[in-house]
Formats: C-alpha cells, sequence, structure tokens
C-alpha cells in the first residue's frame, strides 16, 4: 500500500512537469481565448464588456465568416486533392532508387524548409501581372492575359493561392508517402507480381489499401495545416480580391488588429477550433475501419 | 486497431496545439490583462482626467514614444535636446520604431504607458479614447503657449485641431498633417505641351491625349483603395452634392450613399476605366509599384497625398518636377471647387502617464512656430501649426501650401479612423467596382448597407462631427 502510493508519487513528479507546461501554455490560453470570446474587449485597455453570445450570434451572421470558411474548405478540398495526387506520384517515383530519385527525395522538402515569407514572395513573382512567368506563359500560348494579374483578378485568386500552397506543402506528404510504401512488406508486392497483378491494378488493389494509417495522418494533419492557414495568404494577398482569399485567420488578425474586436476575434478563434476538431473527428470516422483488417 | 487510443491523443494534442498558436494574439494579450473585477458587469470607460497645463516645474523623466515613418525620429530627439538645456533636471527619452504600436499596446493593457505618444497607422486612437485611456487636453489648450503670444489652442489651425476633438473634448493633437490630391509631373507636362485639369471635363480630354501619346492617363494604389476614395470618390462627391453629402455619410444618416452625388463619383470612376484611362493592372500594385510608374512617367497622374515625395525621394530623377494639384472636380457642381481634403497623425499622452506636465511643456515647445518651421524646411511635410510654412518651402510643397491656405473648405473623412469594419468594406466595394463586379448602383447599396450595419451596431461608438 505505502510502496505503491510512493511509486505513484515518483511517477507524477515525473508526470508534472509536462502537465505544468502544457496546462500554462495550451490549455489556459485556450480557456482565455474562450472567455474573453464573452466580452468586448478593444484590446488597448483593461476595460472589457460582458457580452456573452453575441460575438458568437454576429459570427454566425457575417458573410464574409461564409466567405472565409469557404475559401478553407476550397483549399482543403481542391488544395488537398493535388497535394495527394502529387504526392503519390513522386513518391512512387523516389522509390524507384536510382541517382535522381535520392536527390529529388532530398530537395523535395525544401519549400517547406524555406520560411513562409519566402514563398509568399516568390509566389508573387510568380503570378506577377508585369514580368511573373506564369502570366508570360499563359501569354505566349495565347491563353489571353488577366489585367491585374493571377491574384488581383477575382476568378483566379484563389486558385492561384492554392497552387502556391500545393506547391508549398507537397513536400511533406511526399516524405509521409514515401516511408508508408516503404513499409509495405516486400513479399506483399512480389506476391501480387506472381499473381499477375501490375501497375494500376496493384496499386488500387494493394498499395491504396495498405496505405490506411498514413493516409489517415495525411488527412488530418491536411486538415489541421489548411485550415489554419495564415500566413502565406496575409502575405500573399491579404484576402483580396474583396475578400476572395480570405480565409478564417486572415479575418480573425482583421478583427482583432485592424478592427479592435478582440473579442469577436477571440469567438472566430473558437469556432475554429471547434470546426478543427470537427472536422478531424469526421477524419477519423471516415478512416475508421482498416481495410486490410476487415478483409481477414 | 490497437492503434486507435495513442492516436486519438494524439490528434487531440495535435489540434489543441494547433489552436493555441492561431489564437496566438489573443492568447498571448491576454496575459497581461488584469481582467479581475469584471465579473459579467458592465464596465464603462472612467471619465478621461484632464492633462495638466504645462507650467509646472518640470523633473523627472519624460519618456516619448513614436512611430518611425518616412520623416524618421532625428527631428523629435534634437527637439528634445535643445528643449531639456533650459530644463537641466528633466531626463527625456525619445524612442520609437516602424511598428511602435505593436509594444504600445500592451503597455496601454497593463497601464504602464509613455508619457507622450504618436503610435502610428496601427493604433486606433479612437479605441483609446473610448476606454478612456487619454488624457483630455483642452485646459493646457487654454493656457499659454511656448514662448509665444495668445493661447496654445491659437497656434493650431482649427481644422485640423478639430480631426482630434469628441463633443466638444480634444483628445489628439495635430502635428505635420497630410494635404490629399493628385499629382503631375510638370517637366513631362510641359514637353508635351499639357496642362493640369481644372476640372473633369479638361481630364477627359487631358487623358484622351495622353492615352494618344501612349502613357497611362492615371494610375493608382489598387491595393489599397482608400487612396481612391480619398483622391476621387469622395471628393467628387463633394463636389457634385456639396459639404452636406460627406458630412451625412460620416454621421451615418440613413440613406446617405444613395445620394445621386455618391452614384455620379462612381460613375466617373467607371468612366475613366471604361475609356482605358487608368493604367492597365492597377488594381493589383501598391502604393509602391504605382507610385515608381508614376515616376518614371509610365503614368502621367496619381492620387496622393503630400507624403508622396519624401516617400518616393530615393526615386527620383534630376528631372522630376513632381507637382500637387487638387482633384477635377465638375465644373458644375455643388460643392467648393476650391476644397481640401486633409489627415493628421496623431499625437496624446495617455490617461496614465507619470509626467504629463512635462509631456505638455515638450509638446508645446515642438508646436513653437520657430521649432516647427524647422521640422517643414527639413522635412519636406506642412504642420499644422500656423505661420510654420512662412519660410523656405521645397518646390514639391509650394502648391500644396497655397491651395491648403486658399481652400474655404478644408475637410476630412474621418469614417476611416471612426469606424474602420465599415471602411474595410467600403474598399472593398470600390475593388468591385474597378473589377466590374459592381455597378455604380451596386456600389452606393453595398456602402449604405455597410453604413447601415454600423448604425445598428450598439458595441461600436459612435462620433459626431
Amino acid at each position: 500500500m505505502n510502496g505503491k502510493a510512493a511509486r505513484g508519487r515518483f511517477i507524477a513528479s515525473f508526470l508534472a512537469p509536462a502537465f505544468a507546461l502544457y496546462g500554462i501554455f495550451v490549455l489556459w490560453p485556450l480557456v482565455q481565448a474562450f472567455q474573453i470570446s464573452l466580452y468586448q474587449w478593444r484590446g488597448t485597455s483593461d476595460v472589457v464588456r460582458w457580452r456573452g453570445l453575441e460575438n458568437y450570434r454576429e459570427l454566425a451572421t457575417d458573410k464574409v465568416v461564409a466567405e472565409a470558411v469557404g475559401n478553407n474548405l476550397y483549399m482543403l478540398g481542391v488544395g488537398g486533392l493535388l497535394i495527394f495526387a502529387l504526392a503519390l506520384l513522386f513518391s512512387h517515383a523516389v522509390l524507384a532508387n536510382s541517382r535522381l530519385s535520392r536527390a529529388f527525395e532530398s530537395i523535395a522538402l525544401f519549400p517547406q524548409v524555406a520560411s513562409t515569407v519566402v514563398v509568399a514572395l516568390l509566389w508573387q513573382f510568380m503570378f506577377h501581372p508585369q514580368f511573373g512567368p506564369i502570366p508570360l506563359l499563359q501569354k505566349s500560348m495565347g491563353l489571353g492575359e488577366f489585367e491585374s494579374g493571377w491574384l488581383a483578378t477575382p476568378s483566379v485568386a484563389l486558385p492561384a493561392v492554392t497552387v502556391a500552397f500545393v506547391w508549398f506543402a507537397t513536400g511533406f506528404y511526399i516524405l509521409l508517402f514515401t516511408a508508408g510504401l516503404r513499409q509495405i512488406p516486400g513479399e506483399v508486392n512480389e506476391a501480387a507480381t506472381l499473381d499477375g497483378c501490375q501497375g494500376w491494378r496493384r496499386f488500387a488493389s494493394v498499395t491504396w489499401p495498405l496505405l490506411w494509417s498514413i493516409r489517415r495522418t495525411a488527412v488530418t494533419y491536411l486538415v489541421i495545416t489548411v485550415m489554419n492557414t495564415f500566413a502565406l495568404v496575409y502575405l500573399m494577398t491579404k484576402g483580396a480580391p474583396d475578400r476572395r482569399t480570405e480565409v478564417m485567420l486572415t479575418y480573425l488578425y482583421e478583427l482583432a488588429f485592424t478592427n479592435s474586436e478582440w473579442g469577436s476575434a477571440s469567438a472566430l478563434a473558437v469556432v475554429n477550433f471547434l470546426l478543427v476538431m470537427a472536422l478531424a473527428f469526421g477524419v477519423r470516422l471516415l478512416f475508421r475501419r482498416d481495410p486490410t483488417a476487415a478483409r481477414t | 486497431m490497437e492503434m486507435k487510443s495513442p492516436f486519438s491523443f494524439s490528434l487531440l494534442s495535435l489540434a489543441l496545439l494547433v489552436v493555441a498558436s492561431s489564437c496566438g494574439p489573443a492568447g498571448t494579450t491576454t496575459a497581461s490583462e488584469p481582467e479581475s473585477g469584471t465579473g459579467g458587469e458592465v464596465k464603462v470607460a472612467p471619465d478621461a482626467p484632464a492633462a495638466p497645463t504645462g507650467e509646472g516645474e518640470l523633473k523627472g523623466t519624460l519618456e516619448v514614444q513614436a512611430f518611425k515613418g518616412g520623416y524618421g525620429l532625428d527631428f523629435y530627439e534634437d527637439a528634445a535636446k535643445k528643449f531639456s538645456e533650459s530644463h537641466p533636471d528633466l531626463i527625456i527619452k525619445v524612442e520609437g520604431n516602424p511598428r511602435v504600436w505593436e509594444q504600445l499596446k500592451p503597455r496601454l493593457v497593463a497601464g504602464d504607458p509613455p508619457d507622450l505618444m504618436y503610435p502610428g497607422w496601427g493604433m486606433d486612437h479612437w479605441a483609446l479614447v473610448a476606454d478612456g485611456q487619454l488624457m483630455t487636453l483642452d485646459a493646457a489648450l487654454d493656457s499659454p503657449a511656448a514662448g509665444g503670444n495668445g493661447t496654445w489652442r491659437d497656434t493650431f489651425e482649427p481644422a485640423l485641431l478639430k480631426l482630434g476633438q469628441q463633443n466638444g473634448r480634444t483628445y489628439v493633437l495635430p502635428y505635420f498633417f497630410n494635404v490629399n490630391g493628385w499629382w503631375y509631373d510638370k517637366s513631362v507636362f510641359d514637353a508635351n505641351g499639357w496642362a493640369p485639369p481644372q476640372n473633369y471635363t479638361e481630364l477627359l480630354s487631358l487623358c484622351e491625349k495622353i492615352k494618344a501619346k501612349g502613357i497611362a492617363p492615371i494610375t493608382y494604389q489598387g491595393k489599397y483603395p482608400y487612396y481612391m476614395m480619398f483622391g476621387m470618390v469622395l471628393p467628387w462627391a463633394r463636389s457634385a452634392g456639396g459639404a452636406e453629402v460627406i458630412d451625412r455619410m460620416q454621421r451615418l444618416e440613413p440613406g446617405a450613399w444613395k445620394d445621386p452625388a455618391v452614384l455620379k463619383a462612381a460613375e466617373m470612376i467607371v468612366e475613366l476605366r471604361d475609356k482605358g484611362y487608368f493604367e492597365t493592372g492597377a488594381t493589383a500594385m501598391t502604393h509602391t509599384e504605382s507610385q515608381a510608374d508614376f515616376v518614371v512617367g509610365k503614368a502621367a497622374m496619381i492620387p496622393c497625398g503630400t507624403w508622396l515625395f519624401s516617400e518616393m525621394k530615393d526615386n527620383l530623377k534630376s528631372t522630376n518636377q513632381l507637382t500637387f494639384f487638387l482633384p477635377p472636380v465638375l465644373g458644375e457642381g455643388k460643392g467648393d471647387p476650391g476644397s481640401v481634403i486633409v489627415s493628421i497623425e496623431p499625437w496624446m499622452i495617455p490617461a496614465k502617464a507619470k509626467n504629463p506636465d512635462a509631456a505638455v511643456a515638450y509638446y508645446k515647445y515642438m508646436t513653437a512656430v520657430g521649432v516647427a518651421k524647422r521640422f517643414v524646411a527639413t522635412k519636406g511635410t506642412l504642420t499644422a501649426i500656423k505661420g510654420s510654412d512662412e519660410g523656405s518651402l521645397l518646390p514639391v510643397l509650394q502648391e500644396p501650401s497655397r491651395i491648403f491656405k486658399a481652400s474655404g473648405d478644408v475637410w476630412s473623412w474621418q469614417v476611416r479612423d471612426w469606424y474602420k469594419e465599415m471602411h474595410t468594406e467600403v474598399e472593398n466595394a470600390l475593388t468591385s467596382l474597378l473589377n466590374k463586379e459592381l455597378t455604380p448602383e451596386q456600389f452606393v447599396d453595398r456602402c449604405e448597407a455597410a453604413a447601415e450595419k454600423t448604425r445598428y451596431d450598439a458595441s461600436i461608438v459612435k462620433h459626431t462631427l
């Protein structure tokens, strides 16, 4: 009995610092954000005014929030599909194990290693209406041009930002899928080959199901990354033109720093948190069952 | 299947971490927010204390925090040195940087502000007023000016002093100010035999001539639509319908934006756009990009304030002769054709300043006409101090100064400072108008809706003209 309590204390003493740090730096700010979201606070004094759920009610009818969430989901859907397609393609290429593929594997992560500021500047240049390579290419191929460039043209601004995001993010997923492909036992592939299962067929029936756990991790991580996109969008467009590239966190920034509405900004942070949690939970449900386990 | 529980834990912690970082701004600032004693009850901003007159004996430390923009900090530092010569017991600290408001906000929240501040464009000074964070300056303004005759109040241009007032009280003071209008390059115009247009009809015929030469007649800072608000939409609405139209918009009166004068202004923008008088791609341009195109002669005219010269100093060639002129308003409009739209960058004394007496005295010294004249001469901008432009003026300032003095209608667009959310919506609507996504009618409808939303939002402090 005594020994057990001592052992408990011993274990607790090891766990305490981690819990304390987590509590102070993760849980407490979260609680505070929720608390502020119930007040009006201008962020310039200690004066606050109770608003209850009023900040949330306003967000619910705010067209900008709806547009921003829509843009986040667009980036998640379109960007996500592109990222996964490219990552799967490139990770197969990396497995070829040639000198070229090894070189590629080491540079695939470069965009992610580079600072977001650099990435944003690079893509601003890529889309620049006067000297950007993409508009020049577009013009030389006889595809017309956007007078104000891609990033200021309402119909293509969001696709352009999504392209930049895909370029930035794909490297990480190549890494992830490459690891996943390497995990698939050689004998499984050999058996498939012996059974005459090759190419697309082998990918669909063997590789894809066996990538299940990697896919689940990848989708979860993607949801979190896209729904919390801020710096890339803020630096590239600040949500322009007319909110076409606004995402939740750029609007949160505007609420807090331009409009001095920290209560509304915190409410949006809470909404964003709940939305990410809900989506992540949805992903978990979607990938609930291991398809290979189901077959046995 | 066994993976389930460790996975869900890592998922939870990941999501939490991400949100913790996503609400970083709220999270970090609230750490210093003393929120005690606010358990639900409405807490009204305390009555703002009044600043002293600066007449007392000065001692201790005076801390000045200033935005380091195009005009630097050296002038304020130099003034501090000269001022402290006659006040040996006073130590003056002048500090600042280009994002000084970021350091000032947490200090204001924590109740430890400097004694005098010029926090720059990132500070919402009307929010400070609403929260009772600034001293009222009227007692100080009614006390004697530095070394001169009359009251301190008399040293300021009244139209500019008014911009820092609310409900009959003065909260912020101007130092230098901006005159907004249009610019052309005199050397380019002279070489082509062009003259700056006196009204909108002349503008149209001039644009046709400029376009024929292969030069873009007008460029603008499309990424920041407020330049076009200050340079075109608002002056044109005031010209078409008179001062009352703008006043009604600033008072958030129902239907103010639907006035035919505002619609007319939007139609003028669309006319210039459709006739191809705007530089191609200008909606995508930053201020520096469009201004650079103007300076190198790719575009002939640009709307901008008097800061244009100092901002573009490094890009100018010796042949450039940037010259200011008033927005070419309607020849037959109801408004005063000499009407001038100005803006100030305010200085203020926090309610919790520790040495407000010294702050007032130092700022009085800065506004002594001799000191202000030196600012005008060295920094190339006008100040709100009467007579400060009577010394040597840079050529680039001569027109703005003459026009400002001759004008019988000096006004400002305070909606941009008062109702930030509404102004963003108006600017976005202007972008969409330029992008042909809105008709002029839809543009005014959207602005009207934004004004209405502001009018009915009880959480937004309303201002009076």
